[in-house]
């Protein structure tokens, strides 16, 4: 186990690596002076060549990498050409948010996703069943924006139950915490819960195909302990997979269901960074999601191989 | 004067029954049909889109401003007094083009980097398919945004994003079907009498490696137009005054207490085109699916 631990990380860490010299090419591809485009109108001299010092753009490419990168390392990502303030800690501050608005459409994915997908598969051909497969088909074409403004529509400016944007600290009002992030959380955890849905589902139908429940029934088991001991708990393992992988996918692709509900996380503080031009923030932000993403990916890999004894670590 | 030409025969005619089996297959799915419909008529709305509409999807009309639907104006109007009808017609022209384009040049570059890793192996394979995990890393939409805030927004530059995010995919699933069929006897065969590597390439890997991508294709087509979607609801994709669904969905938005049409008509235009797509690659996997192709032969013989 420990040799395969080692092995993915190591492949963790040459991807990072690759992952790293993308982020920082971001900024030097950039038609022309990164610097000039980011002040644009509000060009000043004195700015501009505080900026560029800080940057280091004179030396050399490798030389500017290499101390990025360490940089990146200790923590210091640079500082916004907007505000002046450390990219670290403007990321650090938005990151709650981001982590809050990911669980929870998680958690309404799980709780939609997990009964249907299970008993669409135990009832296959039921009205559930198409219940299910009519939830995932749409649930997994509809744009998660759309939804979030059908959403407000309805819930906020017609029935008046939520409020349509904004952000709550849980530390100041839980309640207030709660009711705000009802609405972008069912907006994005309906993509979430359609794909979790199907795999489910086939994992289940998969299982109850399986030799051994095939035997647990032979041998007078009833359907009810069959279905718990023997079916679900084998089904379940490689959900925790898609879970994981719907986790990554959720922490980094909420970027338009933040920016329509004004939810300060990281994905609307990046997509403020492309308009703004701020290159340091964007990159820090971009360069975070990939880590968030690596991160999840292995320890859902560790998770699947720990759960699974079919796996062999070599 | 006309000259009477004698039918070709097929060079290869033992991968045409198979084709119409596939045909047959697909269309005995009710929902794969019902896609096809739709996307045809799409595709007839992005062809004739102008000649089609009852009204000119950019002439602002101040009298006509926010008009609910009615039978002069089936969608209603926008803050413009634009009919939103003929702009959704008219913007089912960017979406698949965008979307086609964009999954073109993800399919390109990667089936033939999955080919050539899958196909070589060892270092190559390595090497491309570590960068490909790359790729990987970034969330989709952040690293389209990030390639647009590079390149600057715009239809071709959304393109060029959209295409760059959609290639790992690609060369993963062309990859692992190389592995397998590199192995086959045909594959051994043709080179044991000295087959060139791209003659093997073209003749006997990548035809028999065209389902998988098929299907991909498919799926593919139905995120990528999710994609621009949202990226011209960001502002970095189709720019005014051309209409775009997603641009259309982020001025309906605006709107959104007086004027809930504006913003959900566009929306479902985004969610039957993709929900389509998505039908479309699902009965295409049934169709090509080995298992289900042997079942067939096994039937025919």
């Amino acid at each position: 186990m420990s040799a395969y631990v080692l092995r993915r990380g190591l492949q963790a860490v040459v991807v990072l690596l690759g992952v790293s010299v993308i982020v920082f090419a971001l900024v030097h591809v950039v038609p022309g002076d990164p610097i000039r485009v980011a002040l644009g109108t509000r060009f000043d001299p004195d700015t501009y060549a505080a900026l560029r010092e800080r940057a280091g753009f004179d030396r050399p490419l490798v030389v500017q990498y290499v101390t990025w990168l360490g940089s990146a390392l200790t923590g210091d990502l640079g500082v916004s050409f907007r505000s002046g303030q450390p990219v670290a800690t403007t990321l650090l501050a938005r990151l709650p948010a981001t982590v809050a608005l990911a669980v929870a459409a998680l958690v309404v994915a799980l709780v939609v996703a997990v009964p249907l997908g299970i008993v669409s598969a135990l009832r296959s051909g039921s009205v559930w069943d198409h219940l299910a497969s009519a939830f995932s088909q749409v649930g997994i074409s509809v744009p998660d924006f759309w939804l979030a403004i059908l959403l407000i529509l309805l819930f906020s400016l017609t029935l008046g139950w939520l409020p349509s944007t904004g952000y709550v600290p849980l530390t100041e009002d839980p309640w207030q915490w709660l009711r705000h992030l009802v609405l972008p959380a069912t907006a994005v955890g309906v993509v979430s819960g359609s794909v979790i849905t199907r795999f489910v589902r086939s994992s289940v139908l998969e299982s109850l195909s399986e030799d051994y429940t095939r035997t647990a029934r032979a041998k007078g088991l009833r359907e009810a302990v069959v279905v718990n001991r023997h079916v679900l708990r084998t089904a379940l393992v490689p959900v925790v997979t898609v879970t994981g992988l719907q986790l990554a996918y959720l922490l980094g692709g909420v970027i338009i269901v933040e920016a329509i509900f004004a939810w300060p996380g990281l994905g609307r503080l990046a997509y403020q960074a492309v308009q703004a031009r701020d290159y340091p923030v964007l990159q820090g932000a971009v360069l975070l999601f990939a880590v968030i993403f690596l991160l999840v990916n292995f320890l859902v890999d560790l998770l699947y191989a720990w759960l699974d004894p079919r796996i062999t670590y070599s | 004067m006309s000259v009477a030409v004698a039918p070709q025969q097929p060079l290869v005619a033992e991968h045409r029954p198979r084709w119409r089996e596939v045909l047959g297959v697909l269309l005995r799915n009710p929902l794969a049909v019902a896609a096809i419909v739709f996307l045809l008529l799409l595709l007839a709305a992005a062809v004739f889109g102008d000649a089609l509409a009852p009204h000119d999807p950019t002439a602002a009309s101040v009298r006509d401003r926010l008009q609910p639907p009615s039978t002069a104006h089936p969608f209603g109007t926008d803050e413009l007094g634009r009919d939103i009808f003929s702009r959704v017609l008219v913007a089912a022209s960017v979406s698949l083009q965008v979307g086609i384009i964009a999954v073109g040049i993800a399919l390109t570059a990667g089936v033939t980097l999955g080919l050539l890793a899958g196909f070589y192996g060892g270092r190559s394979d390595d090497v491309i398919m570590r960068l490909m995990d790359m790729v990987f890393a970034f969330p989709a939409i952040l690293l389209a945004i990030a390639v647009l805030a590079i390149l600057g927004p715009g239809v071709r530059n959304a393109m060029i994003a959209i295409g760059i995010v959609f290639t790992p995919i690609f060369a993963r699933v062309t990859r692992s079907r190389v592995l397998s069929v590199r192995e086959e006897v045909y594959v051994r065969a043709a080179r044991s009498i000295g087959a060139s590597d791209l003659r093997l390439l073209a003749t006997h890997v990548l035809p028999n490696v065209l389902a998988p991508i098929i299907v991909q294709a498919s799926i593919s087509l139905a995120f990528a137009i999710l994609q621009e979607a949202a990226l011209s609801f960001l502002g970095l994709g189709t720019q005014p005054p051309d209409p775009s669904w997603g641009r259309m969905l982020s001025e309906g938005r605006g709107f959104i207490q007086l004027a809930w049409w504006m913003a959900v008509f566009p929306g479902l235009a985004i969610l039957l085109t993709v929900m389509s797509f998505n039908f479309l690659g699902d009965g295409l996997r049934d169709a090509l699916d080995p298992r289900r192709a042997k079942a067939l032969e096994g039937s025919r013989a």
